[in-house]
């Protein structure tokens, strides 16, 4: 189904096939499987967006449109990733429009450097110690995953914040099962630069030895 | 979550018995995330549960890896939608 323009991506996910459900129907599937994830949807909108007035639009318009074409959900099927999958499409949609942020161009830059040879050769892990990590506020942690390109933090908002599978992450990025596990593995490697840096600019101890 | 973890020696107790450093230590990092995750194949927990034996490096991965990702669960604040936000939306759609 294209909703949108051409060069756009598709926001709302293919079924097999679309259902006719009556009006009584659509305002149930709505109240009963919609509204009930509201709050992990604004949740990562906020997180996407970190602005609370494009959180809010991001999530009015991904309903309204759930609701539109509700006939392409199929009833019982997982909901929270059919609409995870369309909030996360409008966004990126919305986000082009805007060009607020480059996230292409930060994400291949980063995708580059994490596959580069040199890259393989650094240990990402050893000098972050876990009572540095424990120690941090909500706050600080929550600098670092901002901080991320749009991309990165998409993934591990999804998997360690909305503990989505791998298979959901794939069905809501459209994108294979390997390249999910992948781009987590870089985003963490990130993650915890951001979290080394951060702590060794506020004085943490992060030398293992 | 994952595997259970205390049937593994500490890092302290076995410490002279295991290796410091871990030369695959990228590829064994990615199976502890996917061990973490859920989502390991029964190979790769057959390959976490051996090098947790014997494996200095990857147990301190481990740690931090989980460490990490409960710090993410649990540290940021999960925003609630706005009541009127909720409002809006069914009167919108008249329902």
């Amino acid at each position: 189904m294209s909703v949108i323009m051409s060069e756009e991506i598709e926001e709302i996910p293919l079924a097999a096939s679309e259902t006719s459900y009556s009006d009584n129907e659509r305002n149930d599937i709505f109240k009963r499987e919609f509204m009930p994830h509201i709050n992990s949807m604004y949740n990562f909108a906020f997180r996407l967006t970190m602005d609370e007035d494009d959180a809010n639009d991001l999530v009015q318009d991904t309903y309204l449109k759930a609701f539109r074409f509700i006939s392409s959900f199929e009833r019982g099927t997982n909901a929270k990733a059919w609409l995870f999958r369309i909030l996360k499409n409008s966004f990126i949609n919305d986000y082009r429009k805007r060009s607020k942020e480059p996230s292409k161009v930060d994400y291949q830059e980063v995708e580059t450097t994490y596959n580069s040879e040199e890259a393989a050769e650094v240990d990402h892990t050893t000098d972050l110690r876990i009572e540095t990590v424990q120690d941090m506020i909500g706050d600080e942690v929550a600098t670092a995953l901002n901080s991320l390109p749009v991309d990165f933090r998409t993934v591990i908002i999804l998997c360690d914040i909305e503990g989505f599978t791998y298979e959901e992450m794939a069905k809501i990025l459209d994108i294979p099962i390997g390249t999910v596990r992948s781009r987590l593995h870089r985003a963490r490697n990130l993650l915890k630069d951001k979290l080394r840096t951060y702590a060794a600019s506020m004085g943490y101890d992060t030398d293992e030895h | 979550m994952g595997l259970d973890m205390q049937s593994s020696p500490s890092a302290t107790e076995n410490a002279k018995y295991q290796k410091e450093y871990c030369e695959h230590h990228e590829e064994c990092l990615k199976k502890i995330q996917a061990v973490l995750d859920g989502g390991a194949t029964e190979d790769e927990k057959e390959h976490f549960r051996n090098n947790m034996d014997h494996c200095l490096h990857c147990i301190k991965m481990y740690h931090l890896e989980k460490c990490v990702k409960e710090s993410l669960q649990s540290k940021i604040d999960k925003r609630l939608c706005p009541d009127n936000l909720v409002a809006t939306i069914k009167a919108k759609l008249n329902i």
